[in-house]
């Protein structure tokens, strides 16, 4: 099935934009309405203010730049930012807040709510503080501290990032690679170091904000083309080298496509196939950025490259981010040795910026071993993959079987589930809350007006169990705010996708692998891969050729 | 708070100057105006010339101040302060002239102002009160001459 057919994004029904329009209005008369009664003392104010020396200046900051978040946010903030006590694994608990003065302030009774986590990027379930990712951590800790101090280029090179990018190129499948301690600095920092000025770069629509901010600095041309819209892209191609430059009309030095592997506020999936065509029909350059999709997608979890089937070297240039699927931060580029080579020696973050943690660094390793099954129990990777998947399909043909408005494709871990009406927003974000769900809501600005949403991340450490808890609530929830809005049949692909078939596919994966110190044919333990306060349970298995060498290769080093 | 569109999707650092593109929203526009103007007509004592002329006068001051006079936006955009000492109308479609949204915009007033002639029967003094307004408030804003101009220095910052 062509991804087309495997992803939708309903379009908000009319009247219910119209009734959205109208909750936003009367949001903005109230707020009016409330600031006129702060600014003249019919209501107490606790909003700073100049002080009164400075009145007649002109305004140090406008008052109405925080008119949406004195108004409306403010109310509401309680279903953001909340303090959690334990690990953010599948489950977390909370620490519970109540604000006396509708979110000015917060009081804490000192209670805890125990809430499934949906909230974190934690595709493989490596957000956990036992096992062989976090032993390996705690190693490096004490072998090399936990900062570095200094950039890759001057002292800041531990041999620890060496073996990490060895094994980024190796997982990714391209020649050679680079890191970088903050994913966001990944794109903005080296997009400076490809393209300059007399370069064209053909940016997504719904492109990240770092990647936004890269293709700034760099001083080069930026054309937007329309979300996934691939004719868009071919018509701006084309007029890029037609055209070339704005007024002198020299041609473009390089022409550079910038888009991302998943797309987390939508859940979509980029068009890599074409784009790969269209830029060797047009000798382009392509930039992949898979902060998202690399770990989580793709049969062997190697990203949207490995999902396609596409060859990672027609990628130009493959970025990606530790924070997301493996439980660590920072990015990575990987490409050609050349390209690699140059940014040794041209990244801006590689000369400036300190180098990346070590225990970061060993965390991140250990989990790509995992993932390569050179780590932690045999297996272990292909089950975390797998998973995955199967939490990805069987919640989301729930939630489309349930009569919401899903976004997104079919294997996108992200899962958005629509809202639409500003006071909808807080009520869903509360009332899964108080029955044990843990979610993020997001609403205007930071999504259109029209399509704000309840954004669910999907984990290989979520169990089946807590898949259909967690559909059971969004049931109630959305039945009591009535926010069943699909007026579509759920799509062809749900046909297959039910409890039983989740509970096959994970045995499958189950049989596949080597019995772990059982007698042949005997089911081997599946341990849950859960974050809890309980005393550690060994995962690692100390004769692990691979955890034995990174241990050996840190002790040597000290 | 630009905490909150951090980490988002935006290649438009300002959701300003896209919003009205989204579906529903001249009907919204138009729906407000009707329900100001029920509302206008079911005060019993006001006669129908009165009504109309009151539902023009309402409509042309509060979408002056509200298209006109409020400069920036009323969240933190990722602009670097491009927008602040932009009125609203100068950031619809990002200063772009003669867009639909713009024609929409300048029309509604327009058809209102035909409206209320008609039912106020071409009566002379509410002929001038609701030209003036329509003129002062509606019309002479909106034209690409007066895009970013502030006369007298007012409204600047």
């Amino acid at each position: 099935m062509s991804v087309k057919h495997e992803e939708q994004f309903e379009p908000t029904p009319y009247v219910v934009a119209i009734i959205t329009y109208i909750g936003y209005v009367m949001l903005a008369v109230f707020g009016h309405m409330r600031d006129f009664l702060r600014n003249h003392g019919f209501e107490k104010n606790l909003i700073a203010t100049e002080p009164a020396r400075t009145k007649d200046f002109v305004p140090l900051y406008q008052n109405f730049e925080s008119f949406y978040t004195r108004n409306l946010y403010r109310r509401i903030r309680d279903c953001w930012n909340r303090p959690i006590r334990t690990c953010p694994g599948a489950e977390f608990e909370l620490i519970d807040r109540k604000s006396p003065d509708h979110g000015w302030s917060f009081e804490y009774p000192g209670t805890h709510t125990r809430a499934i986590n949906f909230g974190s990027y934690n595709y493989l379930g490596f957000a956990e503080t036992d096992g062989p990712c976090a032993d390996a951590a705690a190693a490096a800790t004490e072998t090399f501290g936990c900062g570095v101090g200094s950039p890759r280029a001057e002292a800041g090179n531990l041999d620890l990032h060496t073996r990490l990018e060895a094994t980024v190129a190796e997982f990714v499948g391209a020649e050679d690679a680079i890191i970088f301690p903050m994913g966001f600095a990944t794109n903005a920092l080296n997009m400076p170091a490809l393209i300059g000025k007399g370069c064209c770069v053909l940016s997504d629509e719904l492109n990240h904000s770092s990647l936004v901010l890269g293709a700034r600095l760099t001083g080069a041309k930026i054309k937007v083309f329309r979300h996934n819209d691939i004719a868009d892209v071919e018509a701006k191609l084309r007029d890029a080298i037609v055209y070339g430059q704005d007024r002198t009309r020299r041609p473009f030095k390089k022409i550079l496509i910038v888009v991302e592997g998943v797309y987390s506020m939508e859940g979509s999936v980029t068009r890599l196939p074409e784009l790969i065509a269209l830029k060797k029909k047009y000798k382009a350059y392509l930039y992949l950025d898979e902060a998202h999709s690399i770990g989580a997608m793709g049969p062997h979890g190697r990203g949207v490259v490995d999902y396609f089937g596409c060859d990672p070297r027609d990628v130009d240039v493959l970025m990606g981010t530790f924070t997301k699927s493996f439980g660590g931060a920072g990015g990575y580029i990987a490409g050609s040795q050349h390209l690699v080579a140059l940014l040794r020696q041209r990244s801006h973050s590689g000369l400036y910026g300190a180098s990346l943690p070590a225990p970061v660094a060993a965390q991140v390793v250990t989990a790509f071993q995992m993932l390569m099954g050179r780590a932690g129990p045999p297996g272990e990777g292909a089950r975390r993959l797998k998973q995955l998947e199967v939490n990805t399909q069987y919640f989301r043909a729930s939630l489309h079987r349930l009569g919401v408005i899903v976004y997104g494709h079919r294997t996108s871990p992200v899962v958005p589930v629509m809202i639409f009406m500003p006071g909808k927003i807080a009520a869903f974000g509360r009332e899964t809350l108080k029955r044990g769900l843990g979610t993020v809501v997001v609403g205007y600005p930071a999504t259109p007006i029209i399509e704000s949403r309840a954004r669910f991340c999907l984990s290989a450490a979520h169990s089946l169990d807590i898949i259909d808890r967690s559909v059971q609530i969004i049931d109630e929830v959305t039945s009591l705010l009535l926010m069943k809005y699909s007026r579509r049949p759920p799509p062809a692909w749900t046909a297959g996708i039910t409890r039983e078939w989740a509970e096959a596919q994970l045995k499958l994966v189950d049989q596949q692998r080597r019995p772990h110190g059982a007698a042949n044919g005997g089911p081997v333990p599946r341990r849950p891969v859960e974050c809890r306060g309980d005393p550690p349970d060994k995962v690692a298995d100390e004769n692990d050729a691979a955890v034995k060498d990174n241990l050996a290769a840190v002790a040597a080093a000290s | 708070l630009a905490a909150m569109q951090v980490g988002t999707a935006h290649s438009d650092p300002n959701p300003n100057h896209v919003y009205f593109n989204s579906r529903g929203i001249w009907a919204t526009y138009v729906i407000f105006i009707f329900i100001t103007h029920f509302i206008v007509l079911s005060i019993p004592f006001i006669s129908m010339a009165l009504a109309w002329t009151l539902t023009c006068q309402i409509h042309n001051v509060i979408t002056y101040f509200w298209l006109h006079w409020e400069k920036g936006a009323p969240f933190e955009p990722l602009d670097q302060g491009e927008s602040r000492t932009l009125t609203h109308w100068e950031q619809l479609d990002d200063g772009v002239q003669f867009t639909a949204n713009k024609k929409f915009l300048l029309v509604v007033p327009i058809v209102i102002f035909l409206l209320t002639t008609f039912y106020t029967r071409y009566d002379q003094i509410h002929f001038l009160v609701n030209a003036l307004s329509l003129v002062l408030l509606a019309i002479v804003p909106k034209l690409p001459q007066l895009y970013r101009v502030r006369i007298f220095g007012i409204n600047k910052w």
